[in-house]
């Protein structure tokens, strides 16, 4: 009998669990048997990739950063999601406050999410320091802390930031590129009622991880990349998990935060 | 008096659903709990929810027939929380209690009688029947109910 192999999640809602189920029955179907391990934050997850008690961590970047941070750059990501590559984050505004640069945001309240948020917090907060503005010193940044310890991957602390602008609590809010699509599309956000102050770069965000001396991971990353969504099957688990292709993991994504982690001393 | 009991069988085959047989008859099951909607059985949580609904709605016609109420429908719908469902997956990291934390029961009971005596029935069921009963002791149950013409 093949080993499985054990992968680690953080769930930050029990129904996540679902998707993963689907996962799995996937990779069996395929002779590739795997175990999901689920974590109630990156943290423990991490710890469990290191101590190799996982074969397989789907890390945040946050998480990414963290996993070669502990091991000396001792991993290896192997996996992506198509829509987990060059995403940006938005520093959004009233259409009309009046505030059309982000040197206009100077002593004014921004609102970001979740402390540990790569992609409501850290990052577009490295995005105005490189415009000149530090938080908590040009700007006051008032924090959405919903569960911390899952990297943002929960859209709560998002979600309040974005309320805390259009009730005029804050000058602006951070929020994902994708996040701001939807919202636009589901009413969420009203037509002509906020704008786009500023764009952050590109950067990447989840990641399957393993560590560099895992060796089973050919067999398991080509029953990942035949997954197709071509295939009505492959797509309804595809569109769960907000994809179109799984991509080889790449590194190359990583230079906002790991700029925005080291600023903003996020490991101390 | 001599111990009377209920007794239910279930059996777990190799594949296919699990089935619980009571005198006779039986019902299929599917896992303890799912967050599945699309989950092919009715669960164990929702069978115990199932039972306090069932309950409800036969505690009602029961009593009402017996005091000469007339009733002409009962709806109930339940709803449970559990305290940690994270627990269930086996969430590393997870604290807390895997059960039921909180059953909220709404009783639609459709009736012409006299508010009062609709108001008899209810307080009578809730005060005889053993599942709302041993439910009580360990969760929050909030029910209620409301006559409707």
């Amino acid at each position: 009998m093949t080993t499985p192999i054990t992968l680690g999640a953080v769930l930050y809602d029990p129904k996540v669990s679902v998707i993963w189920d689907i996962i799995c029955a996937f990779f069996e179907d395929r002779g590739v048997p795997m175990d999901p391990i689920y974590f109630t934050n990156y943290e423990r997850q991490v710890d469990a990739l290191v101590a190799g008690m996982i074969d397989v961590a789907w890390n945040s970047p946050l998480a990414w950063l963290d996993a070669q941070r502990r091991t000396g750059g001792a991993c290896r990501a192997i996996a992506m999601r198509d829509t987990d590559r060059d995403r940006k984050s938005h520093i959004v505004v009233r259409k009309e406050s009046g505030i059309e640069r982000a040197a206009d945001l100077r002593g004014k309240t921004v609102a970001v999410g979740a402390s540990d948020s790569p992609q409501a917090t850290l990052i577009p907060l490295e995005h105005l320091r490189r415009q000149g503005l530090t938080g908590g010193v040009d700007f006051e940044v008032r924090r959405f802390d919903v569960l911390v310890g899952k990297h943002g991957d929960h859209i709560g602390g998002e979600r309040d930031a974005l309320a805390a602008l259009k009730s005029g609590a804050a000058a602006a809010s951070t929020v994902l590129d994708l996040n701001w699509q939807s919202w636009n599309q589901d009413g969420t956000i009203e037509a002509d009622e906020l704008a786009i102050l500023s764009t952050t770069g590109t950067f990447d965000h989840c990641v399957f991880a393993v560590r560099s001396d895992f060796a089973r991971d050919q067999r398991w990353l080509e029953a990942l990349f035949s997954m197709s969504y071509e295939n009505p099957v492959h797509r309804e688990m595809m569109d769960m998990e907000g994809l179109k292709a799984w991509v080889p993991g790449r590194t190359t994504g990583f230079e906002l935060l790991t700029a925005a982690v080291e600023h903003q001393r996020f490991f101390g | 008096m001599e111990e009377t009991r209920w007794s239910v069988r279930v059996t777990a085959p190799p594949q296919g659903p699990t089935r619980a047989y009571a005198r006779a008859h039986s019902f299929e099951g599917g896992a303890p709990l799912s967050f599945d909607v699309e989950h092919p059985q009715v669960t164990a949580l929702e069978y115990l929810l199932g039972a306090v609904g069932l309950e409800i709605a036969g505690g009602v016609r029961l009593i009402a027939r017996k005091r000469r109420v007339t009733i002409d429908d009962v709806e109930v719908l339940v709803h449970g929380r559990l305290g940690n469902p994270l627990l269930f997956l086996r969430v590393v990291g997870e604290e807390g209690d895997p059960g039921l934390e909180a059953i909220e029961v709404k009783a639609y009971i459709s009736s012409l009688a006299d508010e009062e005596r609709v108001a008899g029935v209810w307080s009578e069921v809730l005060a005889i029947c053993p599942v709302i009963s041993t439910l009580r002791k360990a969760a929050a149950l909030h029910l209620t109910y409301q006559q409707v013409l």
